[in-house]
């Protein structure tokens, strides 16, 4: 980001030569990031022989634009859609709420094992989610679940990476605010709603953000815990256009991938200028 | 099934809420006095009082939307079995998913395996023996033989042959011409190695055209193929011995072609090189057939197929998937998966099934079916793919039992073909690796074969 404060402005007319190479640098990994997403978007539009032509076709000349209905009709993308974003919203939703009543009791109640039970929680950071997929998946299915939306939601619902950064953060807010609203007489839930949140929100954002596209593009679980196409969410669903041999609409395939992408891109596009507050409020005080 | 015993677990730990999740060892074992139930899913209002069958399928993309049509037709042609088709992913996918269902007892009653996968479900005892099934009009003879044989162990039937394919010799008919080359496959490796001498110099798209490229990942079944064609093999039973020297000049030949003749190369797609006519010639899967030929229709140029050529032996393995009957459905589901089964077998569902898909007739009346019939002569590749089933052999049993030994082959063979690692060296160590993972499971697949 540029920052436009007045006295920035007569420098950037000069153009010091130093920061060439900076641009450089900067153009150079901007395209890093963006060329698989551009090739992506762009082999969307492109009949299948010219996605598989070498050398490469940069800009597709055919638009074909019925990759898209050739997804949609491949399989029920809408079933996929209605799915996906019923249990990212309500598995974020529901996660903020658990991680936020979490962190603040780490960073301002008084409780006995205090530090122990926050040690444990990450303790439980550390394990990589393929360890506890079985034992999830034997839960779930004792309990009925396999193949419901409780089944896709629940397991995922406690986020320790979600308490830990809201806990950080909220231990740096000055003590004299909740000082006072505790003079005032703010019971916890006041103090929380009123003054902890508000003054969180970048925090509360990035960590919502950064679920909600966990969320959205997990794909082992769903693939794990659900049978039926009623059921499958976007990124399980996409491999319904795909074979394993023989022949494949590649056109399609990447239409679908765009298709799942966008809605991230938009609640990112949204939600970006609080997103880098956050983080960097995090990485500097943290 | 008891099912007072599992309403109350279920209720117990219904009401420990978000607790129950610590709880998974309490529910592992508190359910060994319970039966196997059968996966969940969604049966359509007008279906709910049938027999209702879980088939766990791992196609997808066309071979997907063909075996749902044959599904429904079958649910229509009866009143009493509802075959409901759950896609689950890869074969890997689908076969940890089967693994992980078993465990969760929550079972399908039918499942398509790959020619690796059900062995894992056979060692663990989980499959029924489908002999039985077959009566009156329809017999274990209708599949082609060489097939069904492989589904075949300690003389019981445990996995039906139905989307099967075998590697295929595939040339450019016309950087053949160009080259001044005939336009038929070669007779042996030498003959060919003979014509990429001549192709030396065709240049397209700006570079050189190689005469042909090994496949990174999963390239070992190609392989199997070139060991036996050059009169090895991977293991002799579970005796490990990729490290002979028939196995060892197998590879060498490969390493010789890219580093010293520097006509071929390891690639990430060979079908994609193909299609770009970057080799003239490759080994791959029948299954590649229409992507080539659709590549070739609008890249202005032809594709010829033969059979894979000889060196001491003309031979080639099979790959691709069958159907299994879970041994712990209930004996009606299992009837009632069979009923299905025996309605993929028919004539006519088969041909349908070759000709949307591509796969090897595994039928052997099929490709007297006229859709079928009109597609072999209207395609001679295809009716290429369909005579060379008469040369297949079942991969070797190190290859096909031991878990990771494809991985440990493959990674091999990307070492001799991308680093130029001699050949000798490489196999050894393989050889060992394969050897050490066999001991891990030798007792257990010997009870078995």
């Amino acid at each position: 980001m540029t920052v436009r404060t007045p006295t920035a402005r007569p420098r950037r007319a000069g153009w010091p030569k130093s920061r060439l190479p900076m641009y450089l640098v900067l153009i150079v990994v901007g395209l890093v990031f963006v060329g698989p997403l551009y090739w992506l978007a762009a082999s969307a539009l492109k009949p299948t022989v010219d996605i598989y032509r070498y050398p490469p076709i940069w800009v597709p000349f055919h638009l074909r634009w019925a990759n898209f209905s050739d997804a949609w009709h491949a399989a029920p993308v809408g079933r996929f859609f209605v799915n996906s974003v019923l249990v990212s919203t309500v598995a974020t939703a529901v996660e903020l709420v658990f991680a936020t009543l979490c962190a603040y009791a780490f960073a301002f109640l008084r409780f006995p094992a205090k530090r122990v039970l926050f040690l444990v929680l990450l303790g439980a950071m550390m394990v990589p989610g393929n360890v506890t997929l079985l034992p999830n998946y034997l839960t779930i299915s004792d309990l009925g679940w396999v193949n419901t939306y409780q089944g896709l939601i629940v397991p995922g619902l406690g986020s320790v990476f979600g308490t830990f950064l809201l806990r950080q953060h909220m231990l740096t807010l000055p003590d004299a605010i909740l000082d006072a609203a505790r003079m005032d007489g703010a019971s916890h839930l006041r103090t929380l709603v009123k003054i902890v949140l508000p003054v969180s929100r970048p925090m509360v954002v990035t960590v919502g953000i950064v679920t909600l596209v966990t969320k959205w593009n997990d794909f082992i679980w769903p693939l794990i815990v659900t049978n039926s196409n009623n059921m499958r969410t976007v990124p399980v669903g996409l491999l319904l256009l795909k074979s394993q041999e023989g022949y494949n609409n590649w056109g399609a395939i990447l239409a679908g991938a765009v298709l799942a992408v966008v809605p991230v891109l938009v609640v990112f596009f949204f939600a970006q200028r609080h997103l880098v507050a956050g983080l960097t409020q995090g990485a500097t005080k943290g | 099934m008891d099912t007072s015993t599992v309403v109350s677990r279920r209720s117990l730990l219904g009401g420990a809420g978000a607790a129950a999740l610590a709880l998974t060892t309490f529910g592992c074992s508190g359910k060994s006095d319970s039966g196997y139930g059968q996966a969940k899913g969604n049966v359509p209002d007008k279906y709910a009082k049938r027999t209702r069958v879980v088939l766990w399928s791992a196609y997808s993309g066309t071979p997907g939307t063909t075996l749902s049509a044959l599904a429904q037709k079958f649910n229509d042609s009866q009143d009493e079995v509802y075959v409901e088709v759950q896609f689950q992913g890869t074969y890997d996918q689908a076969s940890q998913k089967t693994a992980a269902a078993v465990q969760a007892k929550q079972i399908p009653d039918l499942v398509t395996f790959s020619e690796v996968t059900w062995h894992r479900f056979y060692l663990n005892d989980l499959l029924e023996p489908l002999d039985g099934y077959f009566t009156g009009d329809f017999a274990k003879s209708v599949y082609q033989q060489q097939l069904l044989s492989e589904g075949v162990l300690k003389g019981k039937t445990w996995w039906l042959p139905f989307a099967r394919s075998t590697p295929l010799f595939y040339y450019n008919k016309t950087l053949f011409a160009k080259a001044g080359l005939p336009d038929r496959g070669p007779a042996d490796w030498d003959e060919w190695y003979g014509w990429s001498k001549q192709l030396k110099g065709l240049q397209a798209s700006g570079k050189q055209v190689k005469m042909e490229c090994y496949q990174k990942v999963d390239g070992d079944w190609q392989f199997q193929g070139s060991v036996w064609q050059w009169g090895g093999s991977y293991s002799d039973g579970l005796t490990v011995t990729i490290n002979k020297p028939e196995a060892v000049a197998a590879a060498e030949w490969q390493r010789k072609l890219i580093f010293d003749d520097k006509m071929a190369y390891m690639a990430d797609s060979p079908t994609t090189d193909f299609s770009n006519q970057l080799v003239a010639t490759m080994v791959t899967s029948t299954g590649s057939l229409s992507t080539a030929v659709a590549a070739a229709k609008k890249g202005g140029w032809e594709v010829g197929t033969a059979f894979v050529p000889a060196k001491a032996r003309q031979v080639v393995p099979t790959g691709g998937g069958g159907l299994s009957i879970m041994r712990y459905a209930t004996s009606k589901r299992k009837k009632a998966a069979f009923a299905f089964i025996k309605f993929l077998a028919d004539p006519a569902n088969a041909a349908y099934w070759c000709v949307k898909t591509g796969y090897m007739p595994a039928v052997g009346e099929a490709v007297n079916d006229p859709q079928l019939a009109t597609l072999l002569k209207a395609n001679p590749n295809y009716n290429v793919a369909v005579q060379q089933l008469a040369k297949v052999r079942k991969e070797d049993e190190v290859r096909l039992m031991v878990p990771n030994s494809n991985v440990m082959i493959y990674t091999g063979l990307q070492k001799i073909w991308s680093d130029n690692a001699p050949v000798q060296g490489v196999f050894d160590d393989v050889a060992s690796q394969l050897t050490k993972a066999t001991g891990q499971v030798k007792a257990q697949i010997e009870k078995h074969v």
